[in-house]
């Protein structure tokens, strides 16, 4: 077991290095940009980017380099040759950074000269801490809504909140926070519109939570409680439950005993995968909110084109996802004691 | 219930008829254009239509021979050529003396007389080429060396007003749909400075505003009287000097403090200029002339000493609290020019302004190229910047490249990014972390800040706030900026959802807001809401050019890019007529396209806040020379160049010269020919929100029938960038385009420097040509007529704006060279030479002073060392000023520099020459010039 869990783990790490890898090298094969305007304004980007180290910068023309990307006019006919560094000494340069001195890298636009892990570790709170507060929440409530559903089976209740979870799984959450701005926020004054600064009373803070918290946790909710109702109807079904009912247990014996137990073995594990979905809902929802989290960091240091907190935050979001995976796939062991991971036939 | 059936029948019939009575109008459309626009028959004159030009009476009593014109009959098409030649009057007749008026007065009624006996349509068009040719000679064409550089605000704006006409009459504004300005809506609790827009000044609600109550949505009571708005990205950074953007440079000026700044005047409707950190205006140092000119300026300046001036700083660790209230040194003053200056801090700002041409300041760019290893005290000495105690007073100095003006010194000096520094300071926090955060984060940009200005950085939350207090030590705290402080929230949903920032408005988070195109109609007359003009105008830009001219253009040796042949733009000859492209520009209704965007609608090249005279803050959109230039463009329409009328007219006129010409031929009205062309937008959204409404402006006004009688159809595609560079380099600076959306800013307070973008001479528009077509260097293509002479576009602007050589008309280097390769002598040596041609002889005199041979192939090609040598040569006057040059290397040296003096691996003996000369071009000497010649070669021996 502890041999199927290492190599996992190995697995895990070696695709995220993969993903990383190939993420980097398509990101930095874009085509280079120049900057509009004459000789002025290319002459100082040009320099900016030599500084930074994307560019080589020669007195002469170096075809080995690939295509000039600029000639800087100077003294006396001579010039300035500009060449793009190539990508896969950018890329070893990279990981030996990393590899050897655990350097991700600073940021070159977005925050500028700050280190690149320094700027997500100073966000990666916002986010964690509102992802684990709508997965925490939306288990139980999710949970709960199912089995209501499934021991009201096939009366108004059931088809009510069935019909509601169909609909309400097919919102996602980023078209959903537009509503409730509209309502809570706006329209009523109860909530804040965006997520309060560091500065605003602790009273505002935890109300800054509530419309995030909520717009994550609906879908979830909603699949929870699908899952749920399904599987204790079809458990309340079995012969097993009719057996127990038989021996002469209550009603909610028998459920809380037996039904309850068995219908549980495939909810916990999608927890875990309701969690990942989480997170990939938040990077929209961080931006639309105004959350200074990880997920809005993603977005932004595309747009800034800032590639070092790019693959800082996306070796974050890979390895937590994959690592999610991980336990998701131990934890079938766990809860059914049936299920032998790695076991040889 | 047999009431409710009788109703469902009713309803039932009522539909069927309304799908009876609107099948026919399906099958066979009819418009409901009025009668004056349909389709003209051919040889019956118009009389509905109202052509522009007045007609006048035939000349001929002899029969006509039968018009073969396609879509226009004869007399309005007269009318209309004779009416370009109105346009030509119109725009010169101010400018000529009275006997080259006379001259050209008789030659346009003669150009009158031969298009009133013209018979048919080439004879037409013969007779206006002639006529306006004969316009043209009548008027001199410049001829020698002249500068407007020193003349008055109102002449220059004269000067632009001309240069407009001209680029409007040619097309080589583009068409102009309309100016970013709009309507911001603000907080009642908020008093404006002024309840009218000022043109480049503002409202005034930080520096003459107020605010009058609390904001109740604020949780902390000390912000609560703040002014509140929003960035809807987190900068990162207040490094102005390293910043490529406008936004830090924006967040900048609350907490930085320049020389000069500006303020409005007293009655409300302008703003003077008034000293900041200085404390009178500039006094030239050198103007011996006395005409108000000077490269070098001074004036007094404030310091601690003297007047009390302190930083400020909102930082509380105890390294930065040193600084706060400390007083201003004399040195302060230069540290953020060397700090700037010194390459080896790699600041953009730095780069930018030691390459700069407008205000170059003397000797900044050789320290920039100096300096890539740190600071050189040796080169500094030689920068035209000073800050000295004379007799008591703390005194700045200023050098320029090129002579200023008193205004001009004060323009190019007035940044926030000159804002005195101490050394102390800037050694502290590191250049590369000042007005930002440290690398691990453990310093914020309030740390790494001071402030002279009228704020200081109070807080700066990442990706939250940005918040700035009141500076009790600012020059004008007193008296100006009344409002407490400023509180920047970092609002991200606003570049997602364009309502997002009305919204916070309204639920009253924000203090000011937009309003977006969906919120107009409710909005637009709010009593919060206020008008504000813009900063850019947005354009169609057009590619006019034939083939040949886009063969030299961008074609496979095309002087701007090189094109290979299966990548040619697929030109569309309609393009290249101008009354098709003025078709175009009278059929976009301005009006209703820019009113439901909350836009201000202009048909003007320049936004409202191009200044005529910047230091009165006269915009000159108001002035008579504008209105004149574009007269043309706005007679008979809506006002802002709108007319369905125009539009066909023009585009019918096009039809007929095209087809003349054999560009096209029409189609059926079943099978029309089809006239594609594109429109390259910056963005998606710009095509999601302009496209269809502009297209549909096209299409309506000349795809009905009533226009050619529907043998012709446009078809009108796009093509969308995804960045905003996009369409600057796919699509217009490689000439691959039909039409392409797009708009750039100047410097406002240089309207007529920034005219610089329409010249085709790449030199001239610093690779900025947006519309291509017309060769501005060309003084036949058009008449432009200055001071009774003719100028091409090129030769009048660098006479206004610097010096104009000017030979026949055109603008001219003042020497051309003309190079005669080497020839080998029999004992080795080479021989060539170099011939100097003066472009005005009688003015110029050169002397040749040295020739040096450079061994390129050891720079270029060999171990990169850099090594020249002169060589002897002879000097031959010729007639007309001319001066050949005859040189001669040894052979010695040239089989040394064929090698790369044995350097070069595979030698193939690269070299070049530089000829040195001095010029004496009317008296102004000019030392040390040289020419380079390159790519010729020396025989690399056979040793080797």
């Amino acid at each position: 077991m502890g041999k199927y869990v290492l190599k996992r783990i190995g697995l895990a790490f070696l695709t995220t290095f993969i993903i990383l890898s190939l993420t980097f090298i398509l990101v930095k094969l874009l085509p280079f940009q120049r900057p509009i305007g004459g000789d002025q304004q290319q002459i100082a980007y040009f320099d900016k980017q030599f500084h930074l180290g994307y560019v080589f910068r020669f007195e002469q023309e170096a075809p080995q380099y690939g295509t000039l990307l600029y000639k800087s006019p100077t003294e006396k006919g001579r010039a300035y040759y500009y060449y793009q560094v190539p990508v896969m000494e950018q890329y070893t340069n990279w990981l030996k950074n990393i590899v050897l001195h655990w350097d991700w890298g600073y940021s070159k636009t977005f925050q500028p000269n700050v280190a690149a892990s320094v700027i997500i570790m100073s966000r990666i709170g916002y986010s964690m801490r509102l992802n684990i507060i709508s997965a925490v929440l939306s288990v139980p409530l999710g949970i709960l809504l199912g089995i209501w559903a499934a021991l009201k089976k096939n009366t108004v209740t059931d088809h009510t909140i069935s019909t509601l979870v169909m609909i309400c799984v097919s919102i996602p959450s980023f078209v959903l926070i537009s509503f409730v701005l509209r309502i809570f926020s706006y329209g009523l004054g109860w909530l804040p519109s965006t997520w309060p600064p560091d500065t605003a009373a602790t009273s505002v803070k935890v109300q800054g939570y509530i419309i995030p918290v909520f717009c994550l946790c609906f879908n979830p909710i909603c699949g929870y409680c699908r899952t749920v109702r399904a599987e204790l109807c079809e458990v309340m079904e079995s012969d097993y439950l009719l057996l127990a009912r038989t021996k002469g247990l209550t009603r909610r014996q028998a459920i809380v005993r037996h039904a309850l137990k068995n219908a549980m073995v495939p909810i916990f594990p999608s927890i875990l995968a309701e969690f990942i979905f989480i997170m990939g809902g938040s990077m929209i929802l961080e931006s639309l909110y105004g959350i200074p989290g990880i997920g809005r960091l993603f977005v932004l240091s595309l747009n800034y084109k800032d590639y070092d907190i790019l693959f800082v935050d996306m070796a974050i979001f890979t390895t937590i996802n994959l690592l999610a995976g991980v336990v998701l796939d131990l934890s079938y062991g766990f809860i059914d004691p049936r299920i032998r991971m790695g076991a040889k036939k | 219930m047999k009431k409710t059936i009788a109703i469902l029948l009713s309803l039932i019939m009522v539909l069927g008829m309304v799908v009876a009575c609107a099948k026919p109008a399906t099958e066979a459309p009819k418009t409901e254009e009025p009668k004056a626009a349909e389709a003209p028959k051919a040889e019956e004159p118009k009389k509905e239509e109202a052509p522009k030009a007045t007609e006048e009476p035939k000349a001929t009593e002899e029969p006509l021979a039968p018009w073969d014109g396609a879509y226009m009959d004869r007399d309005d098409y007269k009318a209309y050529v004779k009416n370009d030649l109105d346009v030509v009057m119109a725009a010169i007749e101010d400018q000529l003396e009275d006997d080259t008026y006379a001259a050209v007065k008789a030659a346009r009624e003669d150009a009158e007389k031969a298009i009133d006996g013209a018979a048919t349509l080439a004879e037409v068009r013969a007779a206006y080429e002639a006529g306006f040719k004969a316009i043209a000679e009548c008027i001199p064409l410049a001829d020698g060396l002249y500068t407007y550089k020193k003349e008055s605000n109102a002449e220059r704006t004269n000067v632009l007003g001309i240069l407009e006409n001209y680029a409007v009459t040619k097309g080589i504004t583009g068409i102009t749909l309309f100016e970013n300005g709009g309507y911001t809506m603000y907080n009642p609790r908020v008093t404006l400075g002024t309840e009218n827009y000022i043109v480049g000044y503002g409202f005034g609600v930080l520096a003459e505003g107020a605010i009058t109550a609390d904001l109740e949505y604020e949780t902390n009571e000390a912000w609560k009287r703040y002014y509140h708005i929003c960035e809807t990205s987190d900068p990162g950074t207040l490094n102005y000097y390293n910043d490529q953007g406008s936004q830090v440079g924006d967040l900048f000026s609350y907490q930085g403090a320049s020389f000069y700044t500006n303020f409005m005047n007293e009655t409300k409707d302008g703003y003077d200029w008034v000293p900041e950190l200085a404390k009178e205006k500039p006094v030239a140092v050198n103007d011996e002339d006395g005409d108000g000119m000077a490269t070098t300026w001074r004036w007094e300046i404030r310091t601690g000493a003297a007047d009390g001036l302190k930083y400020t700083t909102g930082s509380e660790m105890e390294s930065r609290q040193a600084f706060n209230n400390r007083e201003v040194a004399l040195e302060d003053y230069l540290t953020p020019f060397k700090m700037l200056l010194t390459q080896a801090n790699s600041l953009y700002r730095g780069s930018e302004q030691a390459n700069t041409k407008s205000g170059a300041i003397k000797g900044a760019k050789e320290y920039y190229q100096g300096t890539a290893d740190g600071p050189n005290d040796e080169l500094w000495a030689n920068v035209g910047l000073k800050a000295y105690e004379e007799n008591g007073k703390n005194y700045f100095e200023v050098t320029f490249v090129e002579e200023q003006t008193q205004f001009y010194c004060m323009y190019y000096i007035s940044s926030s990014l000159y804002m005195p520094l101490p050394q102390e300071f800037v050694d502290l926090v590191t250049v590369k972390n000042i007005f930002g955060y440290n690398t691990d984060k453990t310093e914020t940009p309030v740390d790494n800040a001071l402030s002279l200005g009228a704020y200081y950085l109070e807080r700066y939350d990442q990706d939250q706030q940005i918040v700035y207090k009141k500076n009790p030590n600012y020059v004008y705290a007193d008296t100006k900026y009344a409002i407490e402080g400023i509180h920047d929230k970092i609002f991200p949903a606003a570049q997602e959802d364009t309502s997002a920032v009305l919204n916070e408005f309204l639920a009253g988070h924000f203090d000011a807001s937009g309003i977006p195109q969906e919120y107009l109609n409710e909005y637009r007359n709010d009593p919060r809401t206020r008008t504000r003009t813009g900063t850019s105008n947005f354009k169609l830009n057009v590619n006019a050019t034939n083939a040949e001219t886009w063969e030299y253009l961008f074609g496979e040796e095309g002087v701007v890019t090189q094109t290979p042949k299966d990548s040619y733009w697929e030109l569309k000859p309609c393009m290249a007529n101008h009354h098709f492209i003025q078709a175009l520009s009278y059929s976009i209704d301005r009006l209703s396209f820019a009113v439901s965007r909350g836009r201000v609608p202009s048909v003007d090249y320049l936004a409202s806040n191009y200044m005529s005279d910047p230091e009165n803050g006269l915009s000159y959109a108001v002035t008579e020379a504008h209105k004149k230039a574009i007269a043309n463009l706005i007679e008979d329409t809506d006002g802002y160049g709108y007319s369905l009328e125009l539009a066909r007219d023009y585009f019918r006129m096009a039809l007929t010269e095209l087809e003349a010409d054999g560009a096209y031929a029409p189609g059926t009205k079943e099978n029309p020919t089809e006239i594609k062309f594109e429109i390259a937008w910056m963005y998606p959204t710009d095509e999601e929100d302009y496209h269809n409404e502009i297209k549909n402006f096209i299409e309506t006004a000349f795809n009905d029938e009533s226009v050619c009688g529907g043998v012709y159809k446009l078809a009108i595609e796009f093509w969308v960038g995804n960045t905003w560079s996009d369409v600057y380099y796919n699509k217009l600076m490689p000439g691959q385009y039909d039409l392409g959306f797009g708009a750039i800013s100047g410097n406002s307070l240089d309207p007529i420097g920034f005219v610089s973008v329409l010249s085709s001479d790449q030199k001239i528009s610093n690779s900025f040509t947006l519309n291509w077509g017309t060769d501005t260097n060309d003084p036949e293509a058009y008449p432009i007529v200055y001071k009774n002479m003719r100028w091409s576009f090129d030769a009048l602007y660098n006479a206004v704006n610097a010096q104009g050589i000017v030979a026949k008309g055109q603008n001219k280097a003042a020497v051309a060279f003309n190079y005669t390769k080497m020839v080998k002598n029999e004992d080795g040596s080479y021989t060539g030479s170099m011939e100097m041609v003066p472009a005005l002889p009688a003015l110029t005199k050169i002397t040749p002073t040295a020739v040096v041979c450079c061994n390129y192939e050891r720079y270029k090609l060999g171990d990169g060392q850099y090594d020249e040598k002169e060589v002897e040569f002879t000097v031959e006057n010729k007639d007309g000023g001319v001066v050949v040059v005859t040189f001669t290397v040894p052979a010695e040296l040239a089989a040394d520099y064929a090698t790369g003096s044995g350097t070069s691996e595979k030698p193939s003996g690269l070299t070049g020459f530089d000829f040195y000369y001095d010029q004496d071009l009317d008296g102004s000497q000019s030392t040390g010039l040289y020419y380079s010649v390159q790519e010729d070669y020396f025989e690399v021996p056979a040793a080797q």
